[in-house]
């Protein structure tokens, strides 16, 4: 019988924290930088995601390259040996919601993917 | 009468019980980590937007290394307990409000909050109507609680859906000029931190409640 180690996770990021414990494990810099325009892709998912419906398909701008962690879909399921870049993404209301009133079209939101989910626009 | 529990409740309990078994932790652990997570409230976080407001250089650390920054107000974000205990995990950033842009938290998914330096949620927080009302009608939610906003100011939703954990900076109201760090650090209540409320003179986390005396009392 196969033995998995419930500690590992607490033992990887205890005093560094998570996503911190992740650190330089992506293999490369990101490929997007602050300002850049970028889709969400809607991609397929089985049964865990943290890509948010509502934002498949939108546009919006990188407002910060927070960390390198494991993408949540595939930590999900205990695979933690690759790791990808994260982006808060900064979106316009009005590209969200397509009623969302006009007078208030400054109003922004900001959520957060890793890259598998951006693309270059 | 039967008590019912919900389901997740028995999952918790089921969960706790093979971990106790296990001994990855013990009953008074357990009870322990339960007192401490039960007892942090938002103050050292109202401290960190208080500090911030007097000192420059802090904000600028609390701004660029808030993990670092929550240290000078007695917070250890990767050891908060001290016994051993870990955290979330997780990183921690400050949005700041500016005239102009006004930040408010949710998380979307479901419930992702600053616990070690801002306590436990309220109750509102986690519903599903704050949570799927406030990303698309953050005007209307936010008027809700009493704070309408004119049209200038960008409203900024953060929907925390993956590892950092934010709390709101707001701007420093006017009528505290010459406030102390004591005296600032109690108009900076929870629901400011939040984003739901702006920090207002006169309006303090620490209200002293009014005592009712008992029409019938008991003697002893």
């Amino acid at each position: 019988m196969s033995q998995h180690d419930r500690t590992h996770h607490a033992k990887i990021a205890t005093g560094k924290g998570d996503p911190q414990c992740f650190k330089g494990t992506a293999g490369g810099p990101p490929k997007f930088k602050v300002g850049d325009r970028v889709r969400i892709k809607d991609l397929p998912d089985i049964f865990y995601t943290r890509c948010q419906v509502y934002t498949r398909g939108a546009i919006g701008e990188v407002a910060v390259v927070t960390h390198e962690s494991p993408a949540p879909e595939d930590e999900a399921w205990g695979h933690v040996d690759h790791s990808e870049w994260f982006y808060i993404i900064r979106f316009k209301q009005k590209d969200l919601w397509p009623e969302y009133p006009d007078n208030f079209a400054n109003d922004t939101l900001q959520t957060e993917f890793s890259e598998r989910w951006l693309e270059a626009v | 009468m039967v008590e019912e529990i919900s389901d997740f409740e028995a999952l918790e309990i089921a969960v706790r019980e093979l971990a106790i078994e296990k001994g990855l932790f013990t009953a008074e652990d357990h009870r322990r980590f339960t007192e401490f997570a039960e007892h942090i409230g938002p103050t050292p976080a109202a401290r960190m937007v208080a500090k911030a407001w007097l000192d420059p250089a802090y904000k600028q650390q609390c701004l660029t290394d808030a993990i670092a920054a929550s240290k000078a107000v007695g917070v250890d974000w990767l050891n908060p307990t001290g016994f051993g205990t870990p955290s979330d995990y997780t990183d921690l950033r400050v949005l700041e409000d500016t005239p102009t842009v006004h930040h408010v938290v949710v998380c979307t998914l479901c419930s992702c909050y600053p616990r070690p330096i801002l306590g436990f949620q309220p109750e509102w927080y986690r519903t599903p109507n704050y949570r799927r009302r406030l990303v698309r009608w953050p005007r209307q939610v936010l008027a809700e609680f009493g704070l309408s906003l004119p049209a200038e100011v960008e409203i900024r939703v953060e929907d925390s859906n993956q590892k950092c954990r934010f709390i709101v900076m707001p701007v420093r109201p006017a009528g505290t000029e010459g406030w102390n760090e004591d005296q600032l650090t109690e108009i900076v209540t929870r629901d400011c931190l939040i984003g739901v409320a702006l920090p207002k003179p006169g309006v303090t986390s620490n209200i002293e409640m009014p005592m009712h005396h008992a029409k019938n009392p008991a003697h002893h």
